[in-house]
């Protein structure tokens, strides 16, 4: 199959592109990663792996954590079938998500990964992510 | 369809996919992420300082193991929040994700090796094999 020309590729991603400042919280699925993206500012990122399931991202500009990758949605979910009982039509709350993650760790509240979940799981409150699944 | 380094042959013959659906999501954040994905993406698979295959990292192995790769650059640029370019960011490079039916589905900047600026952070224990 022949390959879009890097420059017409450019200008048709360009069509797509919003303001900045019309940016919303958003937390979408994508089924070719099995995963869930999940993002509260439009701020460029770095990711850095936070554990097997979340990679998260912080700002270029001022290094507050600005988002997350949610890895392996679907085996996540069949390790924890409680979380079908949250997904309401096909919807799951990521702060459900991130709670089911604060007992998997041990080493009690300075633990900093226990800390990047409760973040997340404020930051999800706070925004009432949601994310359309197709598994789960 | 982007033309990427088949890391086999050495020349541009591979073929990645990226949905329309990605596309959409990554243009709403803003002229940044646009701009990353227009010009930072196609450059990076087509002038990777690496290509590896295979996630150890992530939990579901028996799907992402085998098959699914990762090509590895320094973009020449960055762009800020507002989109105006500025030179890349020191001591990171720019990843791009790809499943194993040849789909990119994420693609982000990293903190490189502190002893190989080329490579990205834990790269030793992180994929499977390096193919180029």
């Amino acid at each position: 199959m022949t390959a879009m020309p890097n420059d017409e590729f450019a200008d048709e991603v360009l069509k797509l592109a919003g303001k900045a400042e019309d940016f919303q919280p958003q937390a979408v699925y994508d089924p070719d990663g099995d995963c869930i993206e999940f993002l509260v500012k439009a701020d460029p990122f770095y990711a850095k792996r936070l554990d097997d399931l979340v990679t998260v991202y912080h700002s270029q500009e001022t290094d507050e954590l600005v988002g997350c990758l949610i890895k392996s949605v679907t085996s996540f979910c069949r390790k924890h079938p409680q979380l079908r009982i949250v997904v309401q039509d096909g919807r799951l709350k990521l702060e459900s998500l991130f709670l089911t993650r604060l007992p998997a760790s041990e080493a009690g509240e300075s633990d900093p990964v226990m800390v990047t979940y409760q973040k997340l799981a404020e930051v999800a409150h706070e925004t009432n992510a949601e994310a359309e699944l197709q598994t789960c | 369809m982007v033309a990427a380094i088949d890391p086999v042959a050495g020349s541009p013959t591979a073929r990645i996919q990226i949905s329309w659906h990605r596309l959409h999501a990554v243009g709403s954040r803003g002229p940044a992420h646009a701009l990353e994905a227009a010009y930072i993406v196609p450059a990076v698979l087509s002038g990777p300082t690496a290509i590896f295959e295979g996630l150890r990292w992530d939990e579901d192995e028996d799907r992402w193991g085998y098959g699914s790769r990762c090509y590895c650059g320094r973009p020449d640029r960055s762009y800020a929040r507002d989109g105006s370019e500025g030179p890349p960011y020191a001591g990171q490079v720019y990843l791009v994700f790809i499943n194993e039916d040849g789909v990119a589905y994420n693609w982000r900047w990293e903190k490189a090796a502190p002893d190989a600026p080329d490579l990205p952070e834990g790269h030793d224990v992180r994929f499977r094999r390096r193919l180029l």
